[in-house]
């Protein structure tokens, strides 16, 4: 039935004059030509569109038939299989290219990760076939193409582990691999552009201007295409080295696509120190923000500077200290995003660019850079709150870095900047512990400087000789901090002799007394009173094993978590007091030893300790 | 053949105050052997040996040039070191800057190969383009941005930044401040004043590396 109604409308059509031919017609063309290749009758359909007679009709309405017959194709097994195959052959021949082109981007559309693999891998070529025939006007064609098939490609899941890219289940490494071959004609007649067209100045409209227009679209396109690539899916794959995996085709994409950006006349260099090296305004319908996304420069900057993947074209000149100011502009960008993904990505970046730095060469004017005191925020939130460990830690490695780096002005600076924004204990211990060091060094013979000696030294030490709450401070939450503090003061009323007073630390003591040490005296006092109260209460009440009448209680994904045994509390009372025991022995120790310097020198005064 | 020259100076002069290094060192330099002066490592530029050698080592060393008589033209190989050190020294242009570093010698040396317009000399901070060349000592080249001579990647670009502003290595920063448009020179580049100890190792260049570019300076904007 279908076929004889389509024997009959073709028939009848290729009579008419082109373009005569009725809404009617066309429906019928596509409704009764689709069920033939539907219900098996392709050798047919196949025999009326090569006939010579019938090419008018073909070339109009041919596209029609796409659809049922790329399904018999994605299928692979059907037994007319050939004969769809001559015929979506011939159709690409014949029909007009924009109606193919729609034709073939609908049939790109699905939402299940194995029908998407495979429809790109089957369609590519014909899309390129088809784009090739658009001649100079291709270019917003192939955006749109582009665009397509990258929104495809992001619905497949990305490989996590080294076998997971080489088993590549969701074959998104095969279908990169396609795009590139997609690609390949359209960069090279970019590329063709951009050394035939280099002397002209692109601004200048000249009477060709219309063709020169054509040439900027077309590398427009590619550009897009390149920052897309690089956001997704490069951000979120992890590139693994040759040694790791010779062959990886991840990294062969990541590789084509930097090549891709030279080809269409981007300079990496350029790109990547982008907001320091101000960009003369190229004239283009693009913005900058849409040109050149914060993601996908960031991603860039990865690839080159971690994993080295335009080192034979990258420039060997640029100073470290200028890579790495570029650079935390990308790291910032990394690190803004929670995901393991771009954390790892964000922390690998700045380690490698600490690195090539030479320790203490960093300025302090470095530190009126914006993102010079964001990173290091991120930083904490990296080591304080990120659930992986392994981020946590390199997170503090990178931290301890990243202040070695800097010249000692500008980590005295850092360090007042920390104390006063970190909002963590155990951070502001271990930049305690930092300035202690700084002190230690600065106490060396030979090594004297302004800052952590004498006058600039005591904002800082006043700073760190204080309780965020005074006497009613948590010193169990502040333990960290506290400690640490105690333990500089320690060392600095050991090595600093009261004759010499070269950190200033002797005058300056009746104030630490005061601000710092008799209200942390009184907090302890207060602390271990309460806590001394608390574990009487719950051994009475265990005595008399009274119901454990709490008004709070916790659950975690519904399940309630059973409250604390009386044995589980006694035992967290006794660590508080037992804590609040070691802050008060060197407490004590302190007072000992400023009370000893005070008076007369005992004959068995101890070495002074480098604690 | 120059008659063996005489001594200018004697030992009360030669130690006193009043007499610079420099010129005892320009004598030196002037009228004894190249290998002479390589024992007693007074070769290069006057104002460097000024720095490194002490006046002690300069007296001695005039008193041994008499008493051996290892004057210039007394050893074989001479001539021909003579002529390559006159032509060193024809071209060596009087764009060394003149600004001395509190630090101590420039860490890089250039010669001119081709002389540039000598008018049109960059400021700190101006956009400069270049075409450059780099190589290690054993001849390895490392980096180009030259079209001929770089791989299939076509970079018709020569390359751009604003010098003198801690963007490039100290030696491409300092050196470039003293060409003018047009100049091609070859720089050395001290470790110090390139990658220094951690030297570049994704770009093949090792810890502790002296670089040596070819650098030609296309624009000034």
């Amino acid at each position: 039935m279908a076929l004889e109604q389509f024997s009959d409308v073709v028939q009848r059509c290729e009579a008419l004059p082109n373009d005569s031919y009725t809404s009617d017609d066309h429906n019928v063309f596509t409704i009764a030509g689709r069920t033939c290749i539907e219900e098996g009758n392709s050798p047919q359909v196949l025999s009326i569109v090569l006939d010579e007679k019938n090419q008018n009709i073909v070339r109009s309405m041919g596209w029609n038939l796409l659809p049922p017959l790329i399904q018999v194709l994605l299928k692979k097994e059907d037994k007319h299989l050939p004969q769809c195959l001559s015929i979506f052959n011939h159709l690409l021949e014949t029909c007009r290219p924009k109606e193919l082109l729609i034709g073939l981007l609908e049939q790109l559309e699905h939402d299940d990760p194995d029908r998407i693999a495979e429809s790109l891998h089957l369609l590519l070529n014909p899309l390129q076939k088809v784009l090739l025939c658009l001649g100079s006007r291709k270019a917003s064609s192939l955006g749109m193409t582009l665009s397509s098939v990258l929104d495809q490609l992001a619905k497949l899941p990305v490989p996590v582990t080294k076998e997971q890219e080489e088993d590549d289940v969701f074959s998104l490494c095969r279908c990169c691999t396609d795009l590139i071959q997609f690609v390949r004609p359209f960069v090279q007649e970019a590329r063709l552009n951009q050394s035939s067209g280099n002397q002209l100045e692109k601004s200048h409209k000249t009477a060709s201007g219309q063709d020169e227009g054509a040439e900027d679209e077309l590398q427009t396109e590619l550009l897009k295409f390149c920052m897309k690539t690089l956001s997704q899916p490069l951000l979120d794959v992890q590139i693994r080295d040759p040694d790791t995996l010779p062959l990886s085709p991840l990294r062969t994409f990541a590789s084509e696509i930097l090549d891709i950006l030279g080809a269409v006349g981007e300079s990496l260099p350029s790109l990547l120190f982008h907001p320091l090296l101000k960009r003369k305004e190229v004239p283009g319908f693009l913005e900058e923000e849409v040109r050149y996304p914060k993601n996908s420069l960031a991603s860039l900057a990865h690839l080159v500077f971690v994993h080295h993947l335009a080192a034979d074209t990258f420039p060997s000149v640029f100073s470290p200290v200028f890579c790495l100011r570029s650079n935390m502009e990308h790291i910032s960008i990394l690190l803004s995003r929670p995901e393991d993904s771009r954390l790892q990505k964000g922390l690998e970046l700045y380690e490698k660019s600490l690195v090539r730095v030479e320790d203490g060469s960093l300025p302090a004017d470095l530190l009126e850079i914006k993102t010079f005191l964001t990173v290091p925020q991120d930083l904490v939130k990296v080591m304080t709150v990120c659930p992986k460990h392994d981020l946590r830690t390199k997170g503090l490695k990178l931290f301890q870095l990243s202040i070695d780096k800097f010249r000692t002005e500008a980590k005295y600076r850092f360090f007042q900047y920390m104390l006063r924004t970190s909002n963590h204990s155990g951070v502001e211990g271990y930049v305690i512990k930092n300035i202690k060091n700084q002190i230690d060094a600065a106490l060396q013979p030979g090594n004297s400087n302004i800052w952590f000696e004498g006058a600039h030294l005591l904002p800082l030490l006043r700073k760190v000789f204080s309780l965020p709450d005074g006497p009613e401070t948590d010193l169990l939450q502040n333990l960290d901090r506290v400690m640490e503090s105690l333990n500089l003061l320690r060392y600095l009323v050991i090595r600093d002799k009261v004759t010499e007073n070269q950190t200033g630390i002797w005058t300056e003591l009746y104030k630490i007394e005061d601000a710092f040490m008799k209200p942390l005296r009184v907090g302890l006092n207060m602390s271990r009173a309460h806590y001394e109260r608390e574990l009487q209460d719950t051994m009475e009440n265990k005595k008399k094993k009274t119901k454990d009448e709490s008004v709070l209680s916790v659950s975690v994904d519904g399940d309630e978590l059973p409250k604390m045994t009386s044995e589980s509390q006694i035992q967290a009372l006794h660590s508080a007091l037992h804590t609040f025991d070691m802050i008060e022995s060197v407490l004590v120790r302190i007072e000992e030893l400023i009370e000893v310097k005070d008076g007369p020198e005992p004959a068995g005064e101890p070495h002074p300790l480098k604690t | 053949m120059a008659a063996e020259p005489t001594r200018e100076w004697s030992d009360e002069q030669l130690k006193s105050d009043d007499l610079p290094k420099k010129d005892v060192i320009k004598f030196l330099q002037d009228n004894a052997a190249h290998s002479f002066l390589n024992e007693h490592k007074l070769l290069g530029n006057i104002k460097n040996v000024a720095k490194t050698a002490k006046k002690e080592q300069l007296v001695i060393a005039y008193n041994q040039l008499f008493e051996s008589k290892r004057f210039k033209g007394t050893e074989p190989v001479e001539d021909v070191t003579e002529q390559v050190k006159a032509v060193k020294i024809e071209e060596k242009p009087k764009e060394v800057k003149a600004e001395v570093v509190d630090e101590g010698p420039p860490k890089y040396t250039k010669a001119v190969l081709k002389k540039g317009d000598k008018t049109n000399f960059p400021k700190k901070g101006d956009p400069v383009s270049c075409w450059y060349t780099g190589t290690l000592e054993d001849g390895t080249v490392f980096d180009t941005n030259i079209p001929t001579v770089a791989k299939k990647k076509k970079q018709t670009k020569p390359l751009s930044f604003k010098v003198g502003m801690g963007k490039v290595i100290r030696g491409w920063d300092e050196a470039l401040l003293t060409m003018s448009k047009g100049e091609t020179a070859r720089l050395e580049i001290e470790p110090e004043w390139a990658y220094g100890k951690k030297g570049l190792p994704e770009s093949k260049i090792p810890p502790n590396a002296k670089l040596i570019f070819e650098v030609e300076l296309v624009s000034v904007d």
